[in-house]
């Protein structure tokens, strides 16, 4: 009897050991969350045409000092020189009073929403909020080479199944569902290392990523 | 006790890793362009020196404006230009040095009134020839062989037909007057179709022959056809001013507006003009600028019936089945719809008063914006496999024709004078 028993256990341990290694399970057939980042903004009338979403400015360098001009050196005027200094005094005032009247062009407002992130890349925001950053991260490298072809890219479909540590280390990448295209698979793998290190995760979804992960669903 | 437990306890603690992982959508990815070097002809004898320089910058402007590549500059190749074209011949390291994960090679030589060029496509990180393919043409037509070629290269990476052997057509103003004219995809090697008075609103032939325009000749809009070489033909009379024309994806019949005082109505017609049938009826109101579906079932068009021009589409059979696409914006026009079906590409005035392009699609009504800050951008007409297109654009001072990629990018001037360019189609 004991034998038998323990001949059962090690049956099943070994079943539960083979699902374990497989890993967390990937709903192919499940529509997949569709997450935005609103930016920080106003939101823009709906009832207006859209207007190209630009990529973020690279971060501004620090200007290196101008160094001081020397001092001119002033000139002894001669004894027949002519006064030129009323010429001088007109052109100078004329071009303070334009000066004063110019006004730079104020910079473009990009539309988003009160509370929006200063890292968003949208008009409006969908979804849990990490899930949008982290998507927003991972689109900004999603290069594709231009050269596969039309045809095929209506059908390209591939699945990336990652776990992110909790300071946002990626622990695993995995290519869950191949597209059947070499250069679209590498693309979209590509794109997800190229995004490590990921943001930390927030306190409710920590031990989630860690254990069981996420899954992008790319399409062209 | 104990063992059913511990059984029970080992079978259900990884059901906890079995637990579904949330998956994202992500989508809209960046489709950049393959970095590709294209080495300057190398030709075989004399007489191809003379068409090389047509030869290659026709080359040249097909692999940059089709949206397909990165054409690198020539002043950073490492290469000497005396380089051979066989695999064993070239210096990949400096190809690879330089960016290029594909390289084109070309030799051209003269057959007695034929040209020939033989073109290679290696892979730099392979070092491996991909390509090989030979063309002759007249001597006299050094652009149309290298049109052949890129096309050749072209179908080798997207296996679809490239759009370098299609035709364009424009017009151009000519002091008080407008001419048509029909042109190679890159506006060179024009012919005029409509020269003298005032013709507009050209509509390419489907088998890229002519075209159909409204022409002012007899002192009102009315619809004519013409090849190129031959005197141009009434179509469509009514009567009344008629304009505004486009050809059925089939050819066989072609829709068109009719003005009748306070209003302006859309019909459709066999392509010789007879067979006229009305398809809107809106009193007071302007119907015009059709444009047909890929599968001729259905004909978009734009109307002010809401108080200002949008667009609409309705069945081609008999104008029913009216339904309204554009719901922003509060001036929508010059609708063109893709080959491929599922966008429409249009005209808008925002809301700074800049005219640009847009694309809707069809299905889902999401409205991509194409050009923006770039002087006024207008009537836009897709090519044949919907993945370019064909527009004006005033951002260079004058209204010149541009192409571009469907979704916006790689936009680039058409190599042709500078003059005042409308309305082109493809």
């Amino acid at each position: 009897m004991l034998s038998v028993a323990g001949h059962v256990v090690v049956v099943v341990l070994g079943l539960v050991l083979s699902w374990v290694l497989a890993g967390p399970k990937v709903e192919l057939d499940t529509p997949p969350i569709k997450a935005t980042l609103v930016r920080l903004g106003k939101p823009r009338d709906e009832k207006l045409l859209p207007r190209k979403e630009e990529a973020p400015p690279p971060p501004k360098r620090e200007a290196e000092p101008v160094p001081l001009p020397a001092p001119a050196a002033v000139p002894i005027p001669s004894k027949n020189a002519k006064p030129e200094k009323k010429a001088r005094d007109e052109r100078k005032s004329l071009f303070d009073a334009l000066n004063k009247t110019a006004r730079a062009a104020p910079p473009e407002e990009l539309e988003g929403a009160a509370d929006g992130d200063p890292h968003g890349d949208a008009a409006k925001q969908e979804g849990e909020r990490y899930y949008a950053l982290i998507t927003s991260l991972v689109k900004r490298n999603y290069d594709v080479s231009d050269t596969i072809p039309e045809a095929e890219r209506r059908t390209l479909h591939a699945v990336v199944a990652i776990r992110v540590g909790t300071s946002g280390e990626l622990l695993d990448v995995q290519l869950k569902h191949g597209s059947g295209n070499a250069l679209f698979d590498s693309a979209v793998l590509s794109s997800v290392k190229k995004t490590a290190p990921y943001p930390p995760p927030p306190a409710h979804l920590k031990d989630g990523l860690k254990s069981n992960g996420i899954a992008f669903d790319f399409t062209p | 006790m104990r063992l059913p437990a511990l059984c029970l306890l080992v079978v259900l603690c990884p059901f906890a890793a079995l637990a579904e992982q949330p998956v994202l959508e992500i989508s809209g990815a960046n489709f950049r362009p393959m970095p590709l070097a294209v080495a300057a002809p190398l030709t075989q004898d004399d007489g191809a020196k003379k068409p090389a320089a047509e030869f290659d910058a026709a080359l040249m402007y097909d692999f940059t404006a089709c949206g397909l590549f990165q054409v690198l500059d020539r002043k950073g190749y490492l290469s000497d230009a005396k380089e051979g074209v066989t695999a064993t011949a070239i210096k990949f390291d400096n190809w690879a040095n330089i960016g290029a994960d594909s390289l084109v090679k070309t030799q051209l030589s003269v057959d007695g009134e034929l040209l020939r060029g033989d073109l290679r496509l290696f892979t730099v990180a392979a070092g491996r020839e991909e390509l090989k393919v030979s063309e002759s043409v007249s001597a006299k037509d050094p652009r149309r062989l290298a049109h052949k070629l890129a096309n050749a290269v072209y179908k080798h990476f997207t296996r679809e037909t490239g759009p370098f052997e299609t035709h364009i057509v424009f017009v151009k103003k000519n002091g008080a007057g407008r001419d048509i004219y029909l042109a190679d995809w890159d506006g060179r090697n024009a012919a005029g179709v409509a020269v003298g008075n005032i013709n507009v609103l050209p509509a390419l032939m489907p088998d890229g022959g002519g075209a159909a325009f409204t022409s002012y000749r007899r002192g009102k809009p009315e619809l004519f056809s013409a090849r190129v070489g031959q005197d141009p033909a009434p179509l469509v009379f009514a009567g009344r001013m008629v304009s505004g024309v486009a050809y059925s994806p089939d050819g066989k019949r072609i829709a068109y507006s009719v003005s009748d005082g306070e209003n302006a109505e859309v019909w459709t017609a066999a392509a010789d003009g007879s067979g006229q049938r009305k398809l809107t009826d809106t009193r007071y109101f302007l119907n015009s600028s059709p444009t047909w579906a890929p599968d001729g079932k259905r004909i978009a068009f734009v109307s002010n019936r809401a108080g200002n021009p949008q667009i609409y589409v309705m069945s081609s059979a008999d104008g029913s089945g009216v339904k309204r696409v554009t719901f922003q914006g509060n001036y929508n026009q010059t609708p063109d719809w893709s080959p491929r079906g599922d966008l429409i590409a249009f005209t808008a005035r925002d809301e700074r008063n800049a005219f640009d392009l847009f694309t809707i699609n069809v299905d889902s009504g999401k409205v991509t914006r194409l050009t923006q800050d770039s002087g006024n951008n207008e009537e836009p007409a897709f090519s044949p496999s919907g993945r370019l297109i064909l527009f004006t654009s005033t951002r260079g001072g004058t209204r010149h024709p541009y192409v571009m990629t469907f979704d916006g990018n790689n936009q680039v001037p058409l190599p042709i004078d500078k003059g005042d360019y409308s309305t082109p189609d493809w």
